[in-house]
C-alpha cells in the first residue's frame, strides 16, 4: 500500500512538482487535462499565442505561488468593484472565468461557467456575463510565471459571487 | 483490549482519516468490494496526475468495483475544485459526503469557503458536523485552521463580526484547544474591525510573540495610528515591511487568504 504522504516537502512534491514533471515527460503526447481550454479561432480570434506547446500549459498553482497579479487582490477587487454595475436580476450564484496567461502576461481563451447558489448550472443575464468578461479581458497585470528560469503559459481562474445581480466577492 | 475493540478503533480510524484510507479495515469489516476498490485506487493513483484522463479512468474503475467507495469520489472531485469547476466538484464531493459523512464533511466545508467563497454553505456543513461529532470537529483539509475558526471567519465575511468574535473567544478559552498559527491574529483583526483597538493590540501582541507575521504588525500599526501612539505605529509599520520581505507573512499556493495584506497596503498606512 502506498505510504501516506506526511511531510510538507512530500506534499509539495506530489501536488506541485510532480504534475509539472509529468507534463514534461509526456510532451510528445496530446495531453488533455481536466478543464483544458481548446483554442477556438471563432471565439478567441487569432492574436493570442502560446509561448510553448499546449501540453506545457500548467495550472496557476503549480509553482506554489497562487495567482500573481500586479497589486495583488486589492488591485483586482478595485478594478472589478469600480467597473461592474449592478444588474437587475433575481439570480444569485457564482461565475468562473477561466483563461490562459501566456509567458508574456497576455491573456486569451476566456471561458465562462456559472451556477446558482446550490451549485446547479444557471445562465446569468448577458449584462452580468458580458461585464465580467470585459473587465477580465481588460486586466493587464498578470505576472509571468517562471519554472527553472523558463517563462511558462498557465491557466488562471477567477470566481465571482453574484447576489441578485450585485458583485459581492471575488475569489482569486 | 479485545480484538473487537481493536477492530472498532481501526474502523473509526478508517472513516476519520483525511488522507488515503487504510484498505485493510474494509477487509476486516468483510467489505470485499470496498477493499478491492481501495487497493486498486491507492496502489495506482500515484502514477497519474490528478488532472489527467488516466487518473480519472483509474478512479472510475474503482467506483465501478465499489460504487459507495467515498474516497474515490473525493479524489474525483479534487482537480475540479482546483480548476474552479464548482458544478462538477460539488457533484462528486456530495457523493463522498453521502458515503462517508464524518470523513468528508470537513473537506467539503473547508473547500466551499476557501475555493468558492460559499460562507453560508460552509457554516451549514460545520454545524452539521458539530451535531454529528460531539468531540472535536477537527481542522480544514490542509490543516491551516480548526473548523471553528473557519466558522468564525465565514460569519465575519458575511458581516456578522460579533458572532465571529464570540466563536473565536470561546474557542481560544477552551481548555484543551491547541491554538493555531493564525488564530490570535484573526481575532485581533476582528477586534480592530469592530473598533475595539485596545483588545486588538493585546491579541495581536500575543500573536507576534508566538508567530510573528507581517500582517499582524500591519494591523498593530493601524491600531497604534488610530490610538495616536506614533512611535509604536512607526515601529510596527517598519517591522511589517521587514517581515514581508523576509517572507514571514501569510501565503497559500491557491488563494489570497482572508486578512492577507500586500506590501503596497503596508506602505500606504
Amino acid at each position: 500500500m502506498i505510504k501516506k504522504i506526511k511531510s510538507a516537502g512530500q506534499v509539495f512534491l506530489f501536488t506541485i512538482v510532480l504534475p509539472f514533471f509529468i507534463s514534461h515527460t509526456l510532451l510528445a503526447q496530446e495531453i488533455r487535462w481536466v478543464d483544458d481550454i481548446v483554442a477556438d479561432s471563432l471565439q478567441d480570434g487569432v492574436t493570442f499565442k502560446l509561448c510553448n506547446t499546449e501540453a506545457q500549459i500548467i495550472q496557476y498553482f503549480n509553482n506554489g505561488k497562487g495567482a500573481e497579479y500586479l497589486g495583488g487582490k486589492p488591485a483586482i477587487d478595485s478594478l472589478f468593484f469600480t467597473s461592474y454595475h449592478k444588474v437587475h436580476t433575481d439570480i444569485s450564484g457564482m461565475i468562473r472565468i477561466r483563461f490562459v496567461v501566456n509567458c508574456l502576461g497576455e491573456t486569451g481563451r476566456f471561458r465562462l461557467l456559472s451556477a446558482d447558489s446550490n451549485y446547479q448550472p444557471v445562465v446569468f443575464p448577458d449584462a452580468v456575463n458580458s461585464q465580467l468578461m470585459q473587465i477580465t479581458k481588460s486586466m493587464n497585470g498578470w505576472q509571468t510565471k517562471l519554472w527553472k528560469d523558463v517563462k511558462i503559459d498557465y491557466y488562471q481562474n477567477l470566481i465571482f459571487r453574484i447576489e441578485q445581480g450585485q458583485l459581492t466577492n471575488i475569489i482569486v | 483490549m479485545n480484538p473487537s475493540t481493536i477492530l472498532i478503533i481501526l474502523f473509526l480510524y478508517a472513516i476519520t482519516a483525511k488522507g488515503q484510507p487504510n484498505c485493510n479495515v474494509y477487509l476486516w469489516n468483510s467489505d470485499t468490494a470496498q477493499y478491492k476498490a481501495c487497493k486498486l485506487l491507492t496502489e495506482n493513483q500515484h502514477k497519474y496526475y490528478q488532472f489527467s484522463k488516466e487518473f480519472h479512468q483509474l478512479v472510475d474503475s474503482a467506483i465501478q468495483v465499489c460504487p459507495y467507495f467515498a474516497y474515490a469520489y473525493r479524489e474525483k472531485a479534487a482537480p475540479y475544485v482546483k480548476s474552479g469547476n464548482f458544478i462538477l466538484w460539488k457533484q462528486y464531493i456530495d457523493l463522498a459526503v453521502k458515503y462517508d459523512t464524518l470523513s468528508y464533511l470537513p473537506v467539503r466545508a473547508s473547500l466551499r469557503y476557501k475555493f468558492f467563497g460559499d460562507y453560508s454553505g460552509a457554516i451549514e456543513d460545520i454545524k452539521l458536523l458539530e451535531k454529528l461529532n460531539k468531540s472535536d470537529i477537527g481542522s480544514t483539509s490542509n490543516g491551516t485552521y480548526h473548523l471553528s475558526v473557519v466558522k468564525a471567519l465565514c460569519y465575519k465575511q458575511m458581516n456578522n463580526l460579533h458572532k465571529g468574535i464570540r466563536i473565536m473567544e470561546n474557542l481560544l478559552s477552551s481548555k484543551n484547544y491547541i491554538v493555531g498559527s493564525y488564530d490570535r491574529f484573526h481575532l485581533g483583526v476582528m477586534y480592530y474591525q469592530n473598533k475595539q483597538y485596545e483588545k486588538a493590540i493585546e491579541m495581536l501582541n500575543k500573536q507576534v510573540k508566538e508567530n510573528d507575521l507581517s500582517e499582524a504588525r500591519y494591523f498593530l500599526s493601524l491600531c497604534y495610528k488610530i490610538s495616536g501612539r506614533v512611535d509604536e505605529y512607526n515601529q510596527s509599520k517598519l517591522l511589517a515591511l521587514k517581515l514581508y520581505d523576509e517572507q514571514k507573512r501569510m501565503s497559500d499556493p491557491y488563494h489570497f487568504m482572508i486578512d492577507q495584506i500586500t506590501k503596497q497596503e503596508i506602505s500606504n498606512i
